[in-house]
C-alpha cells in the first residue's frame, strides 16, 4: 500500500503510431526520437516532473522493449522514488486468460488496482503522443476550483483543421456540453488534447460502467466523455495556449523539428525553469571540423560535422563527412553520412548509413518529406 | 574474469601554477574538455577497466567535487557491494601528503574491508585512457612487488601493488623511513621489485596553466579527440540534461568543440565551448576556451581568453592572450566595456 497522493497521473504510451511508419517498425510512438535529443515521452514525464507529480503509471503494450529500456526506473525525469515514481504497467494475464487492453479506457480499468494503492484525489490522464510544455499543477487547480468532476485540456486550433480533431462544445462558462469527434462541420474549434483530470470516483464508477458495456470501443474520447455527458456530470474545458503538437505521421514529426529552428519558437527548451528531462547518451562534445559549415540548427553532443548542416536538426552521435551537404532535414541517433551526400528535407531514420555520393531529396514539385530507413 | 582491484584516487594535488583557476575548486574539478571535470577521466578509466571499488582521497577544498561526484551514480559506483568512498582531510590537523602512510592509515578500515587483491594508486590531472587490467597482467607476469606507470619517460604517478603489501608498509613506514609510496619506489636500498611499465597511448598531465591551456586546444586534433574519446571506453560526467546547442543564421563554427545548451551566433574557431554558453552576434571567438555559462556580447574579439564559468562579457569587449599566457578571467565576474 503506497502512501495516499493527491494526484496520480497515468500516461497512456501504448500506442502504435502507425502513420509513423519505419520509425515505429521497432518501438512504440511515444519511444520516437524529437528535437536533437528527446523522445517523445520525454515531454509528458519531464511535465510531470516539473508540475510537482511524483507519481505515474505508464502503460504500455505495443513494442514495449525500447520504451521500458529507456523509461528503467524513471531516474532519468528523477521519477525513481521511495514511494510512488514512474511504474510501468504492460498487459498481464490472470486467471482468466490474458487480457490485451481493448482501448484507452480498458488499459486504465484494467490497472485500477495501481491506482487504488495511492488512493488518489484526482487522476491525470495523459498521452505519450504529444509535444508541449504544460504545467498539470495549474490545471489541477482549476479542475478543484471549478469543482468538476471531469476537466479536459484543449487548444484553440485554426478553424479549417478543427474537423481533424475531437472537438469540445462549451457554453460560456467552458462546461462541455458536446462532444463531437473529427466533426464535418465543426462548431467550435477547441480541441481536447487528450489530457483528463478527474475525480478518482468518478473514473472508477465510470470505468467499471463502461467495462460493463459490450457495445463500448473502450475509448476516453468516444466512450467516456459522452457518457459522463449523458450523465450530467460536471465536466469543463481547460484552455491551453502554448505549443503542442500531435507528431503522429512522418510530416508533422518533420514540422515539429523544423518548429524548433524558428527565430521565435513557442517550444523554448532553453528555459532552466522547466527543463526537459531525457536518459543522457553519455556522448562527448559535439566536434565541429576545420571544414564544415553550419547554419540555423540543432545539434546534440557527441556528433561529428565535416560536412555542412543548413537549418537541420542532428541527435547524438551523428557524423556528417566532408563535402555532403544537409538542409531542411532530421538525422537521428548514430546515423552516419558519408562524403559527397546531398540530404534535403529527410528524416533519416537512427542507426542508418548514407553513402558516399547518395542524394536524398524528394521529386521536384513534391513538398513530401522522405523518410530515410531500412525497408524490412 | 574482471580484474579484481582497489581504485585509489590522489585528488590532494594542488599547485600554484592555476593561478585562478583553482582558487575555489580542486584541481580534481577543474572543468576541462566542455563538459567534464579533471577527475572524470581516471574515475571512467578505472570504471572502464572493471574496478568497482575507488576511494578518493581529497585536499581540504571540497565542495566542487563532492557536488561533481554525488552518490557516484554518473561512473555506476552506487553501488550495496563496493562503489565510491571519498576520504576527506580532519579538519583540524594540516593535510598530510598524500600517500603518505599515515593518511591512509588513518582509514585503514576501508583497506582492510575491502576484498580486492590488488591496489592501483593514481591521479587526479591525467588525461587519456589507460587499461588498468593490462597494466595488472604485466604486473602479475613479472612477478614485480610495485609496478609504476610511465609515459615517454614521465612518471604518471601511478602504481600498482598487492594490497597485503600495501598494509605491511602502512605498519612498518617508521621503522624503514618510508613515509609515502613514492619513498619506497624511489629507495634504492630496498629489496622489492620495482617494475617500470610504459604506455604507449596518448596521456598527458594537467599541471599548470599553461598545460592547461594547452592540452585542452590539443584535443581540437582529430588524432587527439579520436585517443581521448573511444567508442568503448566512455568518459563519465554529472549529467546536466542541457538542451542540444543552436546555431543561428550568423553562426560560423570551425573546428572546435562545444558542449550541449549553447547558443551561438558568432564566430567560433578553435575554441571549446562548455555547457550553455551564449555567443553574440558579430562576437568572435578564436583559440579559447569559454567555461560553463559564460555569456558573450555583440561583436566581442577574444582570443588566447580563459573563461572561468559564469563570466559576461559585455558588447564590443576585445580580451587578448597568447599562447605561452593565456588570458584568464575570473569565474563569475563581468568585463565591461570602455
Amino acid at each position: 500500500m503506497g502512501k495516499k497522493k493527491q494526484c496520480v497521473a497515468m500516461l497512456l504510451a501504448g500506442g502504435q503510431g502507425s502513420r509513423l511508419s519505419a520509425l515505429t517498425r521497432n518501438k512504440a510512438k511515444p519511444a520516437v526520437s524529437f528535437g536533437g535529443k528527446y523522445r517523445i515521452i520525454d515531454f509528458p514525464l519531464s511535465n510531470c516532473t516539473n508540475s510537482g507529480i511524483d507519481t505515474v503509471g505508464v502503460l504500455t503494450q505495443y513494442l514495449p522493449l525500447v520504451l521500458h529500456t529507456y523509461i528503467g526506473i524513471g531516474s532519468a525525469w528523477d521519477l525513481d522514488r521511495n514511494n510512488g515514481g514512474v511504474t510501468v504497467l504492460p498487459p498481464y494475464s490472470e486467471t482468466a486468460g490474458l487480457r490485451w487492453y481493448k482501448g484507452t479506457a480498458n488499459a486504465i480499468y484494467q490497472n485500477l488496482n495501481y491506482l487504488k494503492q495511492y488512493n488518489p484525489e484526482y487522476v491525470l490522464i495523459l498521452s505519450g503522443d504529444h509535444i508541449y510544455k504544460m504545467d498539470y499543477s495549474k490545471m489541477l487547480a482549476y479542475h478543484i476550483d471549478k469543482e468538476a468532476d471531469v476537466s479536459i485540456s484543449v487548444i484553440e486550433v485554426p478553424w479549417e483543421e478543427a474537423s481533424r480533431f475531437g472537438i469540445m462544445n462549451t457554453n460560456v462558462d467552458l462546461d462541455i456540453i458536446e462532444f463531437e469527434e473529427k466533426p464535418k462541420d465543426p462548431k467550435s474549434n477547441l480541441a481536447s488534447m487528450g489530457i483528463y483530470i478527474f475525480k478518482w470516483p468518478v473514473l472508477r464508477t465510470f470505468l467499471e460502467m463502461d467495462d460493463k458495456n459490450p457495445e463500448s470501443s473502450n475509448d476516453f474520447g468516444k466512450d467516456i466523455i459522452p457518457l459522463l455527458l449523458e450523465e450530467k456530470k460536471k465536466v469543463v474545458a481547460y484552455p491551453f495556449k502554448g505549443y503542442w503538437k500531435d507528431v503522429g505521421t512522418v510530416g508533422s514529426l518533420w514540422e515539429a523539428n523544423m518548429d524548433l529552428l524558428k527565430e521565435e519558437t513557442d517550444l523554448d527548451l532553453y528555459d532552466r525553469n522547466w527543463r526537459i528531462y531525457s536518459v543522457n547518451p553519455n556522448q562527448p562534445p559535439q566536434y565541429i571540423a576545420p571544414t564544415a559549415h553550419i547554419e540555423e540548427s540543432l545539434i546534440n553532443e557527441g556528433c561529428i560535422v565535416e560536412g555542412t548542416i543548413k537549418h537541420s536538426v542532428l541527435f547524438q552521435g551523428v557524423r556528417v563527412e566532408e563535402g555532403s551537404v544537409i538542409q531542411d532535414s532530421v538525422i537521428m541517433p548514430n546515423a552516419h553520412v558519408g562524403k559527397n551526400a546531398v540530404i534535403e528535407r529527410a528524416i533519416i531514420a537512427p542507426g542508418m548509413t548514407v553513402e558516399d555520393n547518395a542524394v536524398i531529396r524528394p521529386s521536384k514539385n513534391n513538398d513530401a518529406v522522405i523518410l530515410y530507413a531500412d525497408e524490412d | 574474469m574482471p580484474c579484481s582491484m582497489l581504485g585509489i584516487i590522489n585528488a590532494t594535488n594542488e599547485f600554484d601554477t592555476f593561478k585562478n583557476l583553482t582558487a575555489h575548486r580542486s584541481l580534481a574539478s577543474l572543468p576541462f574538455a566542455g563538459r567534464y571535470r579533471l577527475i572524470d577521466f581516471m574515475l571512467s578509466n578505472m570504471v572502464n577497466s572493471g574496478i568497482t571499488n575507488v576511494a578518493i582521497f581529497t585536499g581540504k577544498e571540497v565542495r566542487s567535487l563532492i557536488d561533481h561526484l554525488g552518490s557516484g551514480k554518473q561512473w555506476d559506483l552506487d553501488r550495496k557491494r563496493d562503489g565510491l568512498f571519498v576520504f576527506s582531510p580532519e579538519g583540524t590537523s594540516r593535510i598530510e601528503r598524500f600517500g603518505s602512510f599515515a593518511h591512509f592509515a588513518k582509514n585503514i578500515t576501508y583497506f582492510l574491508r575491502s576484498k580486492q587483491k590488488y591496489v592501483v594508486i593514481t591521479n587526479c590531472n591525467t588525461i587519456g585512457t589507460i587499461d588498468f587490467c593490462k597494466i595488472l597482467d604485466h604486473h602479475m607476469e613479472t612477478e614485480a612487488d610495485i609496478t609504476e606507470v610511465f609515459h615517454n619517460g614521465q612518471s604518471l604517478q601511478t602504481y600498482i601493488l598487492d594490497k597485503s603489501l600495501l598494509l605491511s608498509l602502512f605498519e612498518q613506514y617508521k621503522n624503514q623511513g618510508y613515509y609515502t609510496i613514492f619513498d619506497v619506489v624511489h629507495d634504492k636500498r630496498h629489496k622489492f621489485k620495482i617494475n617500470m611499465y610504459e604506455w604507449a597511448g596518448y596521456i598527458t598531465i594537467i599541471d599548470s596553466l599553461q598545460s592547461y591551456y594547452q592540452n585542452s586546444l590539443d584535443l581540437l586534433q582529430p588524432t587527439v579527440w579520436k585517443q581521448v574519446f573511444t567508442k568503448n571506453e566512455p568518459i563519465y560526467t554529472k549529467v546536466k540534461d542541457e538542451p542540444p546547442t543552436q546555431y543561428k543564421n550568423a553562426a560560423k563554427v570551425t573546428n572546435s568543440m562545444i558542449a550541449n545548451g549553447c547558443i551561438i551566433q558568432g564566430e567560433v574557431e578553435k575554441s571549446i565551448l562548455f555547457r550553455s554558453v551564449k555567443v553574440g552576434k558579430g562576437a568572435v571567438i578564436r583559440n579559447s576556451i569559454i567555461m560553463q555559462k559564460c555569456q558573450i556580447g555583440e561583436n566581442c574579439i577574444l582570443d588566447g581568453v580563459i573563461l572561468d564559468k559564469d563570466v559576461k562579457i559585455d558588447n564590443g569587449v576585445q580580451l587578448l592572450g597568447t599562447r605561452e599566457t593565456p588570458y584568464l578571467v575570473e569565474k563569475g565576474t563581468v568585463q565591461k566595456g570602455s
